[in-house]
């Protein structure tokens, strides 16, 4: 039926404009888009399994992902760009984990085989996503891992202290029960040529990570008692006791992974550990937790200097000249670091470089490689010059494990499209397969205080660097649901809490409206079950008036319907307000005399 | 001084035409030349979507109040209020809000001190942007003697009734359950509305409710009183009603 112009422009603007369907921050961050208000909901409410099925939705390393994730959603929520106090995310989603995580609960069903063979190289966090995707589709998947572990860097790179190996060989199960095959100690280039799997398989999707450690040029690296943070890293985790670490370790770098040097480096029977970063103390890219740890196990920082020179002595090193670091990046953000006159000189045995970590080509040279040896491939679908060869993780970008997992599944939608013989990227939204910014925007809800930040409880650091046993101890169920109570619930759905008939015939107002553009047209039944009370536009953050419009639309509506509601029940208002006017029960008298 | 006409609206005549009577009455002894119209707006026509019906019905009307020769006009009723704003030919004052004005009756004042209902206040969600009647009724109470008490959400954030919108004839399953909803929002087993509508509603969703002329015009209510019954629920009453109320306004003019 036909509606007049006002009404449908009126339509298309809500349609267009109502924020029901945008997501939270936290979940519009996260590149896996994990629906952390719901599981944090689920939580709070005592539902833990519900809980543990909306976390594997999209994460196959819940408690993984737990413990180690960098957690962009918190510093997207709502109460961190508040009040600087982010809900634990990851720390819930770890408690759920922790407490619920059972294989019945996991969903292996997967299509009908494809026929098509996919190769994937690398078991890290982008590799098994893109097997996890790949194998649900029905594809046939092998992944060659050059280690005798899967995980990756998770494995090799990320402390046992913070990620117990246990965890990970069990969140691996579930590749293993979706029939992927895994084929570890074969390195390609080594074992078998990159050649002879591009051929072997209809798909490869690459995905050997950056396990080459970065050491910025400078004289006196020959020397014994020096090493990159990647190779330490990996010798201890894969359970080398005769490490590197002796004496007095400096640790060169100021994040993340120089804090893992520095705090296992304490753990493998250092005496002393010192961390120089170029950064000041308030720069410092190392996240908070990470830094804390440090600090209070005993590792003693110089934050703002830099690299001039490594003292020697017999071929081994003696320690280090360092100068002061007055600014790190130029002032188009691009690292560039100056230096002032002062210099001072630190002791030391052994010198770890947490500098950097590059990607080692596997591929034989087919691929281009650009900086940090990242190969180049197509940003959004991240196909390469190669056919047949999509990358996926650190080897061509991402710097977080979730992001190598997001894109290890961005890499399974091209593969799956490319065995399907489409085009990679027609009706594709990209912008869904990463992180993005919500277009949410909303008031904070009424009566919201600043509740300060559940932490969790952890060994104390004298016990801690006696071994590599777990730091964090995770939450308890009273704390869990503490936390959880704090959350926000980000989302505009104002209007769903006030209106009853909405929730009868829409999940928000722009669904509705959208599904009215598609059919142009609309039930009589939801317009006429307004009852035109407003209470839905005093909360509406644009303050949609949508008793006015479902009036024009009944307008239009008895209109088409030859001067007739359409709707079986008014027939009685008829009668009603023909006696409403009539003479029989009206009467008007004029005071005051004629 | 203007030239005043009353209109009790629909609902309230078919509830209670002793009310509109006293209402009448009242009005008659403050100001002498009033006028009455007991006739309905329209806002049900113009709710259904009959827009040119309205207009006709409407423009009745306001052909009645032309022959009144009124210039401004006392309402009764929340919807009659909104539909005859719109109207710029002559002012239009809630009776809620003149009340306050020119008192209650000497004799009314204070007649429920003694009584140990505590009210809620069901405020009509077509006037939740006018202060002035919110004011108007808890005036009323407390002159009145009556203890009240807001729920949470109240004059301008009030929660529909369930009547509103004409849903009650399309849907009569969302309008219950509305209704209930808004019942369920009181902490009081008193509710006080000033819409006949709205007390219907309350009373079918299983509150206790009275219009405030119940409380103005009626015995005192105290906690074991029970509410007058539904009327409006049994149309040959109803209409029964509203015939009497046209009755009683010609005698008591």
């Amino acid at each position: 039926m036909l509606y007049q112009q006002s009404v449908m422009d009126k339509i298309r603007e809500i349609a267009q404009d109502c924020q029901g369907a945008h997501s939270s921050f936290c979940n519009a961050r996260c590149p896996m888009h994990t629906d952390a208000t719901r599981y944090i909901e689920q939580v709070g409410e005592g539902k833990i399994k519900d809980a543990m099925i909306t976390i594997r939705e999209k994460l196959f390393l819940p408690g993984t992902l737990g413990r180690i994730c960098a957690h962009p959603c918190e510093t997207a929520c709502r109460r961190n760009t508040e009040y600087e106090q982010p809900i634990s995310i990851a720390a819930i989603k770890r408690y759920v984990a922790d407490k619920a995580d059972d294989e019945t609960l996991w969903d292996v069903s997967k299509k009908a085989s494809s026929g098509k063979k996919v190769a994937v190289i690398g078991a890290g966090p982008a590799g098994a996503q893109a097997a996890i995707d790949l194998a649900r589709e029905g594809h046939a998947v092998t992944i060659f891992e050059k280690l005798n572990v899967v995980g990756g860097m998770m494995r090799v790179g990320i402390p046992e202290y913070r990620l117990p190996r246990n965890i990970i060989d069990f969140e691996y199960t579930y590749l293993t029960r979706l029939g992927i095959v895994i084929k570890f100690g074969v390195e390609i280039g080594n074992e078998i040529r990159f050649e002879d799997v591009v051929k072997g398989f209809d798909a490869v999707v690459l995905a050997n990570g950056a396990h080459k450690g970065f050491i910025p040029p400078i004289m006196g690296l020959e020397n014994r008692g020096i090493a990159n943070a990647v190779d330490f890293l990996r010798a201890v985790s894969l359970g080398d006791s005769d490490t590197i670490a002796q004496g007095r370790v400096l640790v060169i770098g100021g994040g993340d992974v120089a804090m893992d040097c520095a705090r296992t480096s304490l753990r493998v029977g250092a005496k002393q550990v010192a961390v120089a970063s170029l950064e000041g103390e308030e720069e410092l890219p190392a996240s908070d937790h990470e830094l804390k740890g440090a600090v209070e196990e005993g590792v003693v920082f110089s934050h703002g200097w830099g690299l001039d020179e490594i003292l020697s002595e017999n071929g081994r090193v003696k320690g280090v000249v360092l100068k002061h670091c007055i600014r790190v990046f130029d002032s188009e953000g691009n690292f560039s670091p100056e230096y002032g006159d002062k210099k001072y000189t630190i002791e030391c045995d052994t010198l770890i470089f947490a500098t950097g970590q590059h990607v080692a080509d596997a591929t034989n040279g087919a691929l281009e490689q650009r900086g940090g040896g990242r190969y180049v491939a197509d940003q959004q679908t991240l196909a390469t010059s190669v056919d047949k060869v999509f990358a996926a993780g650190d080897c061509v970008g991402g710097t977080i494990v979730v992001e190598a997992m997001a894109l290890g599944r961005k890499a399974a939608i091209s593969v799956n499209r490319f065995l399907a013989g489409q085009d990679l990227s027609v009706d594709r939204d990209f912008a869904s397969e990463y992180a993005f910014e919500t277009e949410l925007d909303i008031p904070l809800p009424k009566d919201v205080t600043d509740l300060p930040r559940k932490h969790m409880k952890m060994l104390p650091p004298e016990e801690r660097v006696k071994s590599f046993v777990e730091c964090d101890l995770g939450y308890d169920e009273a704390t869990a649901q503490e936390e959880c109570a704090r959350c926000l619930k980000c989302e505009c759905k104002a209007c769903m809490k006030e209106c009853i008939m909405f929730n009868d015939f829409t999940a928000y107002p722009g669904a509705l409206f959208t599904q009215f553009l598609k059919d142009g047209d609309i039930e009589p039944i939801v317009a006429y079950s307004c009852n035109m009370c407003d209470q839905c536009t005093l909360v509406c953050p644009k303050e949609f008036k949508f008793a006015e419009l479902f009036g024009a639309i009944r307008k239009d509506m008895v209109k088409a319907n030859h001067g007739q509601s359409p709707m079986p029940g008014h027939k009685a208002i008829n009668m009603h307000q023909k006696l409403g006017f009539s003479k029989l029960f009206t009467v008007r008298i004029k005071g005051g005399g004629k | 001084m203007s030239r005043k006409a009353f209109l009790p609206g629909c609902a309230l005549p078919s509830y209670s035409p002793e009310n509109v009577a006293q209402c009448v009455k009242y009005l008659k002894s403050k100001f002498p030349d009033l006028s009455v119209v007991q006739k309905c707006c329209g806002k049900p026509t113009s709710a259904v979507g009959q827009a040119e019906l309205f207009a006709e019905r409407f423009g009745g009307l306001v052909e009645d109040i032309k022959y009144c020769g009124a210039d401004e006009v006392i309402v009764a009723c929340q919807s009659c209020m909104k539909v005859l704003k719109g109207c710029q030919d002559y002012k239009t004052t809630s009776l809620w809000e003149l009340f306050p004005q020119i008192g209650l009756p000497p004799e009314l004042v204070g007649k429920a001190k003694g009584s140990k209902a505590v009210f809620s206040v069901q405020d009509s969600c077509s006037v939740r942007d006018y202060t002035g009647i919110h004011d108007g009724i808890r005036w009323i109470l407390t002159e009145l003697g009556y203890q009240y008490e807001e729920p949470e959400r109240t004059r301008a954030t009030t929660r529909c009734c369930g009547f509103g919108g004409m849903v009650v004839p399309a849907n009569p399953d969302v309008a219950m359950r509305v209704m209930k909803r808004r019942v369920d929002d009181f902490k009081t087993p008193y509710i006080v509305t000033y819409c006949a509508a709205c007390r219907q509603s309350m009373i079918k969703a299983g509150g206790k409710a009275w219009h405030i002329l119940d409380l103005v015009w009626g015995p005192v209510v105290d906690t074991n009183t029970a509410p007058p019954e539904d009327v409006l629920a049994s149309p040959v009453k109803a209409w029964k009603n509203r015939y009497r109320s046209k009755s009683l306004i010609k005698k008591a003019l």
